[in-house]
């Protein structure tokens, strides 16, 4: 080593200096726009890291998960008390020790949280991985989590794989909240498989950490559309889709079994065999699949400018009990309607002008049309979302509901049995037949239209209002936007936003401040 | 040469159609296809009240005007056709084959009623439609007669006696056999009893050359006898019976008369009252009915048009009072509150 270096000496004299250079591991691109959005979007973010503390702390700062204002609570066990005890070497006292100082600061912490209250002053949360593995233990862990959720960002410096599955692991089941892990290297994995839902970004540091995750995406700004757009449409669809499932089925359902009332309980059902076991595959099927794959309620575009609409997933705003009771309650409204109706108008009185009376076919023939009709345009009217997708399946199945009775009716009848001819023979020639579907179509749908219409003006829902500022184009006026947009009461503590807000604030102060000293004066 | 110009245009069509489709495909993928987001707004709404008013009021009305043209008769007789000793034993009446059981109705034409004048047989409480009673039937022996053996869905009407019934069920069993001939002023009225069942039951469910054969011959008479020497294709009684009613209360059709009948008259219906529907106290109704160009005589259809029809109008006035009152909110996020003390 004195060798090399006394050579070195001798050598390196009388040089001239060219330049210097740096290596700098640069964020990705759109990583605080697109932490922006997440925060706006009422979502936490906590970064775990093995980097060292300082790294750490600029890179909050460069992805506006630090600002300059936040107050930071650091908690690390770098006080020369605890460096002299190292030193020494006695295991015991050292644990005994670092623990102690850990609970110290996290208790601190919490007193300064408490004492700050209900100000809009954000707390930062920085610890590193020696403070961690005591935080982490079991008498600890609960007060930590505490002080943990009461910041607005946390970020664990030097941490390793094991300490980043723990965190996440303590948040998952602390909170009882969904958790999202992100990341790239394979010192991710453990983090990614104990989350809730595991995201692992492909690319520089190979691809251990997309072979273990739940999503795999290219860069961390896709995180953004993966989870405003669809996560919101993902869970838009499937709560339509589970709804307007058990709707169909109700009505379905109901009308055979207030049929079985007339027939003294004794399970004869109201339509022939191939027609009740053809409905949920033929008829009315593939509307719902095509809303719940393809259905947007708003634009990709709104949803990135209205980051707030991911809470309604958060909050379970459309699978609420009362919704999914309305939409039973909506089937069952309308297999009564649908039943009594046809029941009434084709009682026994003939029904058609060459004297035919209305038998067991004819009745389930015309109820049988009635709910393909009304479930499908049901289906019309509950979506805001027509491609050529849509309007195919729509009225694609009411018509392959009227093309099944004729091939079906002109089978042989030792096959279609009660269903032979009853179309063309019986129910196309009767007028009453075509008023009565008419009407009772209509009818059904009537009360579905007046809650819709009354909902849509009075009280529309958050995405139903985004709808309106699309239709009535002031989707590009920003002062309409921003009036929408603060009408949300969840302060953003994390971003840049945030930034320029707080700055805002800190120049009305300055202002507030300037005016009373002129007033005072 | 004429090849190679060939391959040529058609390498130029190509990428041209593929772009077409790669667009199309493209936009399927991304989820960007063009799509049309209609929006509920009160103008539509309050159009589309107004619209369901102004198409339904007037149908309610032509549907009522066409209910009202048809004219019909209504007349229960199967308490008053029993002879007065009998009354407080119906049953013994009605199962005694020795009374000869015929009984003559009166039934007086209001207005003028135009031929073909329908005539029915109404029964209710009557439960055509139990799934027992459904089954009971063998859809392939009326086809082919008995060559067809594998009636066992017939059960217990599937045999006597150890030979086959043709046909077989207690559909076939229990058949109405009331009879009914009509007279006005002691003269008969033409009658037409043909064409009165479906047109394809008579051609393609029920064979022409199945005969009844050993049909009710058991200890227990359910309904008529079938004539053994006339096909089932021709019984058309019995296929407008085998049809299986719908509810409770049904009417099944009997014939045509074929005459006019004027306000005033006195129709004298000779019938036989045969049918037992007392051990379940059943009601047994005769009917004279015309038909208009909708069908019979039912005020419901119209009824409810008008009322939705003048609903609708009702509901789209109040809407639109509504909606000038209150101007629109901009939004309700109070959903969103709850976020603060999470």
């Amino acid at each position: 080593e004195a060798l090399i270096d006394e050579i070195t000496d001798k050598m390196e004299r009388d040089l001239i200096l060219l330049g210097a250079t740096a290596v700098e591991d640069k964020l990705q691109n759109g990583v605080p726009e697109c932490i922006d959005k997440l925060a706006q979007a009422g979502i936490k973010i906590w970064v775990l890291t093995g980097d060292k503390m300082e790294t750490a702390i600029n890179i909050g700062f460069a992805s506006s998960l630090l600002r300059q204002e936040m107050k930071q609570i650091i908690i690390n066990l770098e006080t020369p008390h605890i460096k002299s005890l190292e030193k020494s070497g006695i295991k015991d006292e050292i644990e005994l020790a670092s623990r102690e100082s850990v609970v110290k600061q996290i208790e601190e912490g919490r007193a300064l949280l408490a004492a700050s209250g209900a100000s809009s002053e954000a707390f930062a949360l920085i610890i590193d991985g020696k403070s961690l593995t005591y935080a982490l233990e079991d008498e600890i862990k609960k007060t930590f989590l505490d002080l943990a959720t009461g910041c607005a960002s946390v970020i664990c410096c030097r941490s390793s794989p094991k300490q980043k599955a723990l965190v996440t692991r303590l948040v998952k089941s602390g909170t009882g909240k969904t958790t999202l892990a992100i990341g790239d290297g394979a010192n991710d994995v453990g983090m990614l498989q104990e989350a809730d839902i595991g995201v692992g970004i492909s690319g520089v540091e190979g691809m251990q950490a997309v072979m273990s995750s739940d999503i795999a995406i290219a860069q961390f700004r896709y995180l953004e559309r993966l989870l405003l757009v669809h996560g919101h449409w993902c869970y838009s669809r499937i709560s339509s889709m589970i709804c307007y499932f058990f709707y169909k089925n109700i009505t379905f359902g109901v009308t055979i079994f207030l049929y079985e009332a007339y027939t003294s309980f004794s399970a004869q059902p109201a339509y022939n065999d191939w027609f009740l076991s053809l409905f949920n595959v033929f008829f009315s099927s593939l509307p719902v699949i095509a809303l719940g794959v393809f259905d947007q309620d708003v634009s990709a575009r709104f949803c990135y400018k209205f980051p707030l609409l991911y809470q309604e997933g958060v909050q379970n705003i459309l699978f609420s009990w009362k919704r999914i009771i309305g939409w039973m309650f909506n089937g069952f409204i309308s297999a009564l309607a649908i039943f009594f109706l046809c029941k009434e108008s084709l009682k026994h009185q003939l029904f058609d002008p060459n004297g035919k009376t209305a038998g067991w076919e004819v009745l389930g023939g015309t109820m049988y049309t009635c709910i393909v009709w009304v479930v499908n345009l049901q289906m019309a009217l509950s979506i805001s979302y027509f491609t050529w997708i849509q309007h195919i399946v729509i009225w694609g199945s009411i018509a392959l509901w009227y093309i099944f009775l004729m091939i079906y009716g002109a089978m042989s009848p030792s096959f279609s049995t009660d269903a032979y001819m009853v179309f063309l023979e019986a129910l196309a020639p009767a007028p009453s037949y075509w008023l009565t579907t008419l009407f009772v179509m209509i009818f059904a749908l009537i009360p579905y239209f007046i809650y819709k219409s009354v909902q849509m003006r009075f009280f529309p829902v958050y995405h139903q209002m985004i709808q309106w500022i699309r239709y009535e184009g002031h989707s590009n006026d920003p002062e309409f936007v921003e009036m929408v947009r603060q009408r949300s009461i969840r302060p953003t503590t994390v971003g840049y936003t945030a930034r320029r807000a707080a700055s805002v604030r800190r120049e009305d102060r300055f202002y507030d401040q300037f005016h009373n000293d002129l007033v005072a004066f | 040469m004429m090849e190679v110009e060939g391959s040529n245009t058609s390498m130029n069509r190509s990428p041209q159609s593929s772009f077409v489709r790669s667009k199309a495909l493209y936009q399927f993928k991304q989820q960007k296809l063009p799509a049309c987001k209609p929006v509920l707004t009160p103008t539509s709404v309050i159009t589309v009240f107004m619209l369901m008013g102004f198409v339904f009021i007037p149908i309610g009305f032509v549907t009522l005007r066409a209910s009202r043209d048809a004219i019909e008769i209504v007349d229960r007789y199967d308490v008053e056709c029993i002879p007065e000793e009998y009354r407080t034993n119906k049953l013994s009446y009605i199962t005694d084959s020795s009374i000869l059981k015929n009984c003559t109705r009166y039934l007086k034409v209001q207005k003028f009623m135009k031929a073909p004048i329908f005539i029915y047989y109404q029964l209710d409480n009557y439960y055509q439609n139990h799934r027992r009673y459904v089954k009971s039937r063998s859809d392939q022996q009326l086809l082919h007669g008995q060559e067809y053996s594998h009636t066992s869905a017939c059960e217990p009407e599937e045999s006597s006696n150890g030979l086959p019934i043709v046909p077989c069920g207690l559909i076939a069993w229990s058949m109405f056999n009331d009879t009914f001939t009509f007279t006005r002023e002691s003269a008969k009225l033409k009658v037409s009893r043909s064409n009165i069942a479906w047109k394809s039951d008579r051609e393609h469910k029920f064979g022409k050359d199945v005969y009844p054969f050993n049909f009710q011959n058991g200890s227990l008479i359910g309904g008529a006898k079938l004539d053994p020497k006339v096909p089932l294709s021709d019984q058309e009684d019995f296929i407008v019976w085998m049809r299986a009613a719908a509810l409770l209360s049904f009417r099944k059709l009997y014939g045509r008369i074929e005459e006019d009948l004027e306000p005033g008259n006195v129709v004298v219906v000779n019938l036989m009252n045969n049918y037992n529907t007392y051990s379940f106290s059943g009601q047994k109704k005769l009917i004279l009915s015309t038909s208009s160009w909708l069908g019979g005589r039912n005020d419901f259809l119209g009824i409810t048009y008008l009322v939705v029809g003048a609903s609708s109008i009702i509901i789209s006035i109040i809407f639109m009072l509504l909606h000038l009152k209150n101007p629109r909110p901009y939004g309700d996020n109070s959903w969103n509150k709850k976020s603060l003390s999470s």
